[in-house]
């Protein structure tokens, strides 16, 4: 009789006691995983991750408010946001390209961001959106593929790890999760064959041989375009090379000393700079063509 | 989105040892968009009076022929060229006509005014978009990049440079300043004014 | 008594604002083997000052040292949480937690908070396991990278293109025949930090009454030119490790 007072009291000690114990379990900070040395992605264990929230109606809205720049530029916390990122698929396999600035407003918060997350040495994600919600949901999803290679003896398809990540973002739906990602590989096991997906935060999920994903995408389909035009985009270019072996990171390109030297000695390529003088030569008595002698 | 930010575009002015440089980048946008890299912002208004415009690129170029309608008539009629004090406050009264309804500029001067023992003295002055003047002593600035300019400047800057050093103090000022703003850069021009001439230089930027 | 008549025409709103913004500014910048971290010590709320000595840069373990800035309340408890995760770290595997360890403890914290977010904006210094000095720097919601110099706060758009002009040569053409030193010399730097942050204090409202410099010494390098330095004092534990400095200004209180 006493116990079963006890158990639905809500006054008593062990009561107390059971709602100390309640909170205990809800809190991210007392899981086993914050002992150990799995930096915070031990929770894994027990599914995925743990999100605090605001305890209000409406947290998305509140997040909306004091993050979202572009509605609001004298918004509190300003997330930076990334640019242009291509990607397409072709004989030789994969060819990802992408810039490296990242902007706050309009204030230039960095010339080096990685925007290629090398998630495994088969796969690569790029990020556009959200810098943060990129960078940790791809290495989240690097995760997985290894976990699902040492389940299955094989490595995961560039289409299966795709979908894993869309699957992921799509359950966050609404909550304010900003990304724009292509997950390019090559594929060992089953169809033989380059592959590259569109990954968004709304949901979508495409196959396709040509992405350009970010502000700068529409100038994107020469990544020197995008850089030049887009205030969005610039300061260096990262190029990768997915082959059957795995990505091979090509290089780092200055966009602006491309600009002016053009892409170096590439067959087909215009062997000088784009320059706007180049461009506009002969077009007005300012910028008259040479004069021939 | 500010309209002072729909085109982008940066002034800076600064004074050195009987000299004074008065510099912008080159950038026209229409927000992100780069439209242009050939669009000037300052204005030669006498042989020793240099004035920046930047801002909203149609003010820049009403405000341009307004203020040479101004000083051609204030020519005329005094028949001797216009002092650059004079001509700050010509500046900020004309805008100031504007009070509730300005012009989107915020003129930068550059210039060297005549001594009554017959030498020259540096003059810089800045005012907002409806003409409160700002004459200081060492630089000023205005533009989408002004709070790096002014981070940059407070750190390079020095009294009494010579015309080749205060060149480069504000060529590199200007560079690193709109290599950190999204509106601003794709080249620069830089004046430097000395009593006897102008060096005018384009200086070859980052164009992303 | 009297019944007074309360107006009821229109439900009202309130918003949710937990936020608030103390100003200030925080700086890193890395060196072959050492590692400097600073920041200035002014704490306000709008144009008000609430204290003229509140630390943003704190020591972690004897090697790493996390800088913050943005929302104070937000920093404390942030640090706070970090220092207990690097301690359960020590008691389960009896070592420190090493400087990249710590950058990934630091991002997965912060996205822990993606949907009610820290408003910090985190700078992370130290020595790396193989000796050199780094940067980390962080955004509020955890996205990271490593690099060789950073500001951030208030005045950050103030003192990055300075740092990039001086730190990394940008816009700058070397002599013929050389090039520019991948690392600056300690002293170098120092002088660096300091003019930042009274350029800082001369242009911004928001920084200013004083200056706390971390300095820390990779295993086994020489001072550097350290010793010589004013307000300097030392907080190495251990006498075979990493060794920590700090150095005390004062900035303008205008």
């Amino acid at each position: 009789m006493n116990s079963l007072v006890d158990r639905f009291s809500t006054t008593s000690a062990q009561s107390e006691i059971r709602r100390a114990q309640a909170l205990a379990a809800d809190d991210e900070e007392f899981s086993d995983a914050a002992w150990g040395s799995e930096a915070g992605f031990g929770s894994l264990a027990k599914g995925v991750p743990t999100f605090s929230v605001p305890s209000i109606a409406d947290p998305s809205a509140f997040l909306r408010l004091h993050t979202d720049d572009h509605a609001d530029p004298n918004c509190r916390i300003k997330i930076q946001h990334g640019t242009t990122t291509l990607a397409f698929r072709f004989k030789g396999g994969v060819i990802v390209a992408v810039d490296s600035r990242a902007t706050a407003g309009s204030y230039i918060a960095s010339g080096t961001v990685k925007k290629v997350i090398e998630i495994n040495p088969y796969l690569l994600g790029t990020m556009a959106g959200g810098a943060a919600d990129c960078q940790y949901w791809e290495t989240y999803l690097g995760i997985h593929c290894r976990l699902h290679e040492l389940r299955n003896r094989e490595r995961i398809s560039v289409s299966a790890a795709s979908k894993y990540l869309s699957n992921l973002v799509y359950g966050y739906k609404g909550m304010g999760l900003s990304m724009g990602t292509m997950i390019c590989g090559w594929d060992k096991t089953r169809c033989r064959v380059p592959a590259v997906f569109y990954v968004d935060s709304d949901g979508t999920r495409l196959k396709g041989d040509l992405f350009s994903v970010g502000s700068g995408s529409t100038h994107a389909y020469v990544s020197t375009a995008a850089g030049h035009r887009d205030a969005f985009s610039g300061n260096t270019c990262n190029l990768y090379h997915i082959k059957e072996d795995g990505w091979h990171f090509i290089g780092n390109y200055d966009i602006s000393k491309m600009h002016y030297d053009g892409p170096g000695d590439v067959p087909g390529g215009p062997g000088k700079g784009y320059g706007y003088d180049i461009r506009v030569e002969g077009r007005s008595s300012a910028n008259p063509p040479p004069v021939a002698t | 989105m500010s309209i002072m930010d729909q085109n982008g575009g940066s002034v800076i002015a600064m004074v050195g040892k009987d000299c004074v440089a008065i510099a912008s980048d080159l950038r026209l946008g229409n927000q992100a968009l780069g439209v242009s890299s050939n669009f000037q912002k300052i204005f030669p208004v006498t042989d020793r009076i240099y004035l920046g415009l930047p801002g909203l690129a149609t003010d820049v170029t009403t405000l341009k022929e307004r203020f040479r309608f101004r000083v051609n008539m204030y020519t005329i009629k005094e028949e001797r060229e216009i002092e650059p004090e004079t001509f700050a406050h010509l500046v900020s009264s004309t805008l100031y006509e504007h009070r509730f309804g300005p012009y989107f500029c915020e003129p930068v001067m550059a210039g060297l005014s005549k001594t009554p023992s017959g030498g020259y003295k540096p003059f810089i002055a800045a005012t907002d978009l409806i003409g409160c003047l700002n004459f200081a002593k060492d630089f000023v600035v205005a533009g989408t990049a002004s709070e790096k300019l002014f981070g940059v400047a407070e750190g390079l800057w020095e009294p009494d440079l010579e015309p080749e050093d205060l060149f480069e103090t504000i060529s590199q000022t200007l560079m690193n300043a709109v290599d950190r703003d999204a509106y601003s850069g794709w080249g620069c021009v830089v004046h430097v004014l000395t009593k006897d001439k102008v060096i005018t230089r384009t200086l070859k930027g980052r164009m992303d | 008594m009297q019944h007074v008549a309360v107006p009821h025409a229109q439900p009202q709103q309130r918003q949710f604002n937990p936020y608030s913004e103390n100003g200030g500014t925080i700086l890193a910048i890395a060196g072959a083997n050492f590692s400097v971290i600073a920041g200035d010590t002014r704490q306000s709320e709008g144009y008000s000052i609430q204290t003229r000595y509140a630390p943003k840069v704190f020591r972690l373990t004897d090697k790493a040292v996390l800088a913050t800035n943005g929302f104070a309340a937000d920093g404390n408890m942030f640090v706070k949480k970090v220092r207990q995760r690097l301690e359960w770290y020590r008691h389960a595997h009896a070592k420190d937690m090493p400087l990249r360890a710590i950058a990934r403890l630091i991002q997965t914290m912060l996205y822990a908070r993606r949907f009610f977010p820290y408003y910090v904006y985190n700078i992370l210094g130290g020595i790396e396991e193989d000796g050199s000095g780094a940067v980390y720097s962080f955004d509020p919601v955890g996205s990271y990278e490593r690099e060789a110099c950073r500001a951030a706060g208030a005045a950050s758009s103030l003192v990055q293109p300075f740092l990039d002009n001086q730190i990394y040569f940008k816009n700058q053409t070397p002599a013929p025949g050389t090039t520019h030193p991948a690392h600056l010399p300690l002293s170098h730097v120092l002088s660096l930090v300091i003019d930042s942050f009274t350029s800082a204090t001369e242009r911004h409202i928001e920084v200013g009454d004083g200056l706390e410099i971390y300095v820390v010494l990779a295993k086994g390098s020489a001072l550097q030119g350290l010793d010589a330095i004013q307000g300097l004092s030392e907080l190495t534990t251990t006498d075979d490790g990493e060794r920590m400095f700090v150095i005390r200004r004062n900035l303008k209180r205008d």
